[in-house]
């Protein structure tokens, strides 16, 4: 049995073997500089953790819409071209294959993650606290939930708890795109998750029904807990967030898993 | 060691309430190219989807090498080549790239070998470029590479002249049967193209409706359609030659082409009313053994059903 670490190579090469790769990172290095830049243009006497915060809430949907666009065609694309025929004929199991798939999406999503807070970092380091000392003081005001960490450490707790968010839609954008084997409905059903329905939450919180809390939607958003175990929102805790989470994950997975391994590969 | 490296065991696939394959059955020698005929639709490219597992089986089983694909999948098809339609490849990566794509999915496939099986499709010159600036006659030479990276057993092609130019089908036949004699690696060939079947195979299977009608051998049919012995002779007045020729004692027959006669018979038949028409001063312009293509018997046995 050949290695399985080589069929995730296999789905990194093809990731990263391609010229979108360039526009993606282009992109989200790009608008950070560009937005930074005008920012300390017109008035550098911010912290570099406070404009740090806001580019983070305007900007990092952008990673997450990129790590399903990869995650999703990586699927959808082997059958619209053609290539699967050629994958599924090797001595690998389709549950593999499909594995190593999920893996390397992942690993995707989490290097645009990385990317996205180096760069974040860096750029507004050096243009907001590395030469004119920051201003700390404003900076506190404005994390009001801040809960005793220090802000690093609170942006850290920020990405781990954002990350996960786009663990659960690249996860969705997977599963949709091996369903319906499209591109566009997986990405664009991820799109509608990440913009209208995290803005629609503020509307569903207004159901008194118990049921509610245990919708995927009222659980994707998990940075309210960026400051503190339990929300200063709604008093829900992390813990019963993540337990939501879990369960549709391994829903999500198995309905992912059972079809891939059912279908016929007919055209 | 089994003799037969395909074993297709009463296999019947359905989908729906429509019956594609109807217990199908069939056997493939090791080292033998097995031609697999059929009109469209007749359920070809179903059967060879079943053959690599891309379709599940409703009943039957099919066996390669003694594996069942169905329940030992990875064990059966580590002995398989495959292109199944068109060998599409990864178009943004480099013919080099999908090679090593697919090598590194099977254990003992060397970087030497990958490129010993580049020198063997004669694409040593292009073989870092793009696929997409490939012609389809290279993306066929890269989808025999890949499908021979780990020396199978068995070579799998879909209908494998798809698009291809007269040089190219051509260049691919020698190579096949080439590697079926030299290195025994039997090939498994569909097509509907009859006349290439018939150059490139032993044995043709023919099937229509999902349902097996035959199986022949192609060198064997083609001495029996010889010894049927029909003889056409050109003349220049049929009717006058048909009396020369009953004078003589031989009974001929006008066909439907203008100036055209059939006699039955063998060589010695066809020399001697050669010379009545000429002692009788009619002119002859041709005299030749009518033989029946693999086309005329398969059209025969599918009754005229479009083999487009």
């Amino acid at each position: 049995m050949a290695d399985f670490f080589n069929l995730i190579r296999n789905e990194n090469m093809k990731t990263f073997r391609r010229p979108r790769l360039y526009v993606m990172l282009g992109l989200i290095v790009g608008l950070i500089v560009i937005i930074s830049g005008i920012w300390a243009f017109n008035d550098n006497s911010f912290s570099m953790w406070e404009v740090s915060m806001v580019e983070t809430t305007t900007l990092f949907w952008i990673v997450t819409i990129f790590a399903v666009v990869v995650a999703s065609s990586s699927v959808a694309e082997e059958f619209s071209t053609g290539t699967i025929k050629l994958l599924l004929i090797r001595p690998w199991s389709r549950s593999k294959i499909l594995l190593s798939k999920y893996i390397s999406s992942l690993l995707f999503a989490f290097f645009m993650t990385v990317i996205f807070l180096l760069a974040l970092l860096l750029v507004n380091w050096l243009l907001f606290d590395a030469f004119s000392g920051g201003n700390s003081q404003q900076a506190a005001m404005l994390f009001t939930e801040l809960g005793g960490h220090s802000f690093f450490e609170y942006i850290m707790r920020y990405f781990g708890l954002t990350f996960l968010n786009t663990v659960m839609t690249v996860t969705i954008s997977f599963m949709l795109s091996t369903i319906f084997r499209s591109n566009i409905l997986a990405i664009g059903l991820a799109l509608f998750i990440e913009i209208v329905v995290n803005n629609a939450l503020q509307l569903l919180a207004l159901i008194p029904n118990k049921w509610v809390d245990y919708l995927l939607f009222v659980h994707l958003n998990l940075t309210k807990y960026a400051g503190s175990n339990v929300s200063t929102e709604d008093g829900m805790t992390l813990g019963f967030s993540l337990s939501v989470l879990a369960v549709y994950y391994v829903l999500f997975i198995a309905l992912t898993w059972y079809i891939f391994n059912k279908r016929d590969v007919a055209s | 060691m089994e003799d037969s490296i395909v074993r297709i065991q009463n296999v019947t696939k359905r989908i729906g309430n429509r019956t594609i394959i109807d217990k199908l059955t069939l056997e493939v020698p090791r080292g033998e190219v097995f031609g697999f005929l059929g009109p469209n639709g007749s359920g070809k490219t179903t059967t060879i989807r079943m053959m690599v597992g891309l379709m599940s089986i409703t009943s039957g089983d099919i066996l390669i090498d003694g594996h069942s694909i169905s329940n030992d999948f990875e064990k059966a098809i580590g002995h398989v080549g495959a292109i199944v339609e068109n060998p599409e490849m990864y178009k943004y990566l480099t013919g080099y790239e999908n090679l090593i794509h697919f090598a590194r999915m099977i254990p003992g496939v060397s970087a030497h070998r990958v490129k010993e099986v580049v020198a063997l499709v004669g694409m040593e010159g292009r073989i870092h470029d793009k696929v997409k600036t490939y012609s389809l006659g290279m993306r066929q030479r890269l989808g025999v590479a890949q499908a021979i990276l780990h020396k199978p057993k068995l070579l799998i092609l879909d209908e494998p002249t798809n698009g291809l130019d007269p040089a190219g089908i051509r260049e691919l036949r020698d190579y096949l049967r080439g590697l079926s004699r030299q290195e025994g690696v039997a090939v498994f060939v569909s097509s509907h193209l009859l006349s290439e079947m018939e150059l490139m195979c032993d044995r043709v299977a023919i099937i229509q409706s999902g349902k097996l009608i035959d199986i022949r051998n192609v060198q064997q049919s083609r001495a029996a359609s010889e010894a049927a012995g029909r003889i056409l002779i050109e003349v220049d007045n049929p009717g006058a030659a048909i009396e020369a020729l009953a004078a003589a004692g031989q009974q001929a027959e006008s066909t439907e082409h203008q100036g055209l006669l059939v006699i039955v018979g063998d060589k010695e038949k066809a020399a001697a009313a050669n010379a009545a028409l000429v002692q009788a001063g009619i002119k002859v312009y041709g005299i030749r053994a009518e033989v029946k293509s693999l086309e005329d018997q398969f059209l025969e046995m599918t009754g005229g059903e479009s083999v487009g």
